[in-house]
């Protein structure tokens, strides 16, 4: 077993607002192993986004990594805590796109209006590398290259809003991958793209992933994305990561009741016309509002009452390396749940 | 007319769906590029150009593509909420005459718009945020005569109630709901005047999956209930399975193929259908790197210079010399009508290849 490249524990971001706590992240377990691709997915709201840039320390105030470990291991072969350090001192900004790099999902608002592509990668290769000018140009062009950018020697001089959504999504990931991370995060990259340009960004991805070896956390709502590009999946519910699997066990084999309605809410090609969706009932809950015991319990099918709604549950690992939080998985409550229905 | 003519006898449904409801015949919404201070025209952005499609009673038609081909212009053009430039668009009632909607008057274009309602992609902007939700469901029905005083209190409670939120919530503000919720205020409004066609411009877009799962039946419940038809405006092609008996597919401002749903999804006719199938993620993990994917290469054609002959040309691996000089016409090809040079003879693959 290689050694992890990101290992995080009971990760907790909360923002206070006007004396109540929102539990954004609530308690995140997840492992990312160098070149693999990890897919964080759940509905809106459920902390994806939070959970992503807490591993960066960029999370808006007045929100605030308040506990749990980000263990980084560096090219170094030195371990740091994320969670531990000062999110504006030196350390982590020696990380930031360098060995961590971050794309997000609308490329207009997370690049510069006012600097040409080429002078945004420029800057971020000469913050990072010890390169002339002219050496941190040259390798901006072979980045833009590398992702597929038509004529990157002009397009260097493009301000964004001369490029198209995909082509500015390229941009972002070049500039992204200027300083070869060892880390991707995605936070929903294609999600504002027409499904002809997601599929070649996702193949972009997959392609650079191959070629440099680099591990990928990517975000994202649509588990036709995470059928195509994951290796292994969690699957996110109100702050809490539910079920961590690998992918042909979370599309085959999900335990989690949540996953279950997830997957069958999806239309997928190959529908009959008319055929029926199975939807989860209700919504996510409102985060100020958070039910007791398992949160999911108010639209859980498979919900036991007096116990769903009272225990909160553990994290439980399955003999097949499944993990997840839920009171039909826990092996000693299993044998007393029947009795415990009676009741 | 010949050409509509032809698409009307290609649907084997009830005698009820071959009944036209919406008629569009050569379609056109261009837009004037102006330059300099005396706002010269310099140019035209053909974002709908010259399309034909019939709209049957009590179908749902789908309307596809990327981003930038016309299909949202298209549903506004239906209800003059953009200006048609050229064509002729026909409404015809359950009980009544044919309504020119291009030529009709402030009191019949009050009543198309009665008649034929829209449902908007973002709730959140498609909801008046200083208005309690009561006021916003409730505008048509004053607008339209339809209720008066307390009797429209009582119509939006129960139309609240049909969509599946509560009737207290009636003096709320759009703010104090989900996105979910908003879309079923934005559906609620749009059916309490009681209309018989609705089009719904990327209404579930938007959404999350399990609340998109829930709005998708919904809507097909209403559309039993209240006897409805649906032009449904999407991207997501497997939802626009889902839902819809019949699609067409737009590129560049143009209608390149429309037939019925399970034949275009199974054996689509043209290149560029294909390549939309194709690049659908599909939600199974085994079957990735399996089949031929195809992958269109370069951008989405701009509308203000469109390509010569065949607008998909320089992004189709079929295309030939004469796709380059030679634009194709829609024309009728097994099921479907396809506006390709090549439609017979290509064998292009459909999504019945790797559904399991």
């Amino acid at each position: 077993m290689t050694q992890p490249l990101l290992e995080i524990s009971g990760l907790k971001t909360h923002f206070g607002v006007g004396g109540t706590t929102i539990r954004a992240v609530d308690g995140v377990d997840l492992v990312v192993n160098p070149g693999e691709t990890v897919c964080l997915v759940g509905e809106s709201g459920c902390g994806k986004s939070m959970m992503a840039r807490s591993i960066l320390r960029i999370v808006p105030p007045p929100g605030q990594v308040t506990a749990g470990q980000i263990n980084l291991h560096r090219q170094s072969g030195k371990v740091v805590d994320l969670a531990a350090l000062d999110p504006k001192g030196a350390e982590i900004r020696s990380i930031r796109g360098r060995e961590v790099a971050m794309i997000f999902q609308e490329p207009m608002t997370a690049l510069g209006p006012v600097q040409t592509i080429g002078s945004q990668i420029t800057d971020a290769i000469q913050l990072h590398l010890k390169v002339s000018r002219k050496e941190a140009r040259n390798q901006a062009i072979e980045v833009l290259t590398r992702v597929g950018m038509p004529r990157p020697e002009q397009r260097l001089e493009a301000y964004p809003f001369q490029l198209s959504g995909g082509m500015r999504q390229r941009a972002m990931i070049a500039l992204a991958l200027s300083c070869q991370p060892r880390l991707l995060i995605a936070d929903e990259p294609t999600t504002a793209l027409d499904v002809t340009t997601q599929a070649v960004i996702l193949d972009l991805i997959r392609d650079l992933q191959a070629e440099m070896g680099m591990a990928v956390l990517f975000i994202t709502h649509d588990l036709g994305v995470v059928a195509e590009i994951a290796d292994s999946v969690a699957v996110m519910y109100l702050g809490r990561v539910v079920e961590r699997a690998a992918v042909d066990d979370i599309f085959h084999n999900a335990r989690h009741p949540y996953t279950r309605g997830l997957l069958r809410s999806i239309p997928r090609l190959g529908i009959r016309v008319g055929e029926e969706l199975d939807t989860i009932e209700g919504m996510v809950p409102n985060p100020f509002n958070r039910p007791s015991g398992c949160s999911f319990h108010p639209r859980c099918v498979e919900m036991i009452p007096g116990r769903c709604d009272r225990v909160d549950p553990s994290r439980t690992r399955l003999p097949d390396g499944t993990e997840v939080r839920c009171l039909l998985h826990e092996p000693h409550r299993q044998e007393t749940a029947p009795a415990g229905a009676l009741q | 007319m010949t050409l509509v003519a032809k698409q009307g006898i290609r649907r084997s449904g009830s005698s009820d769906r071959r009944t036209p409801i919406y008629t569009v015949e050569g379609l056109r919404v261009h837009f004037p590029i102006t330059r300099g201070v005396m706002r010269r025209i310099v140019g035209q952005v053909k974002a709908v150009d010259d399309i034909s499609f019939i709209v049957y009673r009590g179908e749902t038609l789908g309307l596809v593509g990327e981003s930038g081909c016309g299909k949202t212009t298209t549903g506004r053009a239906l209800l003059r909420i953009v200006e048609p430039t050229g064509g002729r668009i026909t409404y015809t009632p359950p009980d009544g005459d044919p309504i020119n909607v291009r030529t009709a008057g402030r009191d019949e274009l009050k009543a198309v718009r009665r008649a034929a309602r829209m449902v908007f992609q973002d709730p959140n902007s498609s909801l008046n945020p200083r208005l309690p939700v009561g006021e916003i469901i409730g505008e048509g029905l004053h607008y339209h005569g339809i209720a008066r005083g307390a009797e429209i209190e009582d119509r939006v409670a129960d139309m609240l109630r049909r969509v599946g939120l509560r009737p207290e919530y009636i003096r709320r503000y759009p703010h104090a709901f989900s996105g979910g919720e908003r879309q079923r205020i934005g559906i609620a409004r749009a059916l309490a005047v009681n209309p018989n066609f609705v089009i719904c411009d990327e209404a579930v877009s938007a959404l999350d999956v399990s609340v998109q799962a829930q709005i998708l039946r919904l809507l097909r419940e209403l559309k039993d209930e209240f006897d409805l038809t649906y032009l449904f405006v999407g991207h997501d092609l497997a939802v626009i399975q889902h839902i819809c008996d019949r699609v067409a597919v737009m590129y560049a401002g143009k209608l390149v193929e429309i037939g019925p749903t399970q034949s275009i999804f199974a054996t689509p006719r043209h290149p560029y259908t294909e390549a939309l199938l194709s690049a659908v993620p599909r939600p199974d993990p085994r079957v990735r790197g399996t089949g031929e994917r195809v992958r269109l290469a370069g951008e989405v054609a701009d509308v203000s210079n469109l390509p010569s002959g065949c607008a998909f040309h320089p992004r189709c691996r079929y295309a030939t010399e004469r796709c380059k000089t030679e634009t194709p016409q829609l024309r009728p090809v097994g099921e479907q009508m396809v506006a390709c040079h090549f439609a017979d003879s290509l064998t292009l693959k459909g999504v019945g290849s790797y559904a399991a």
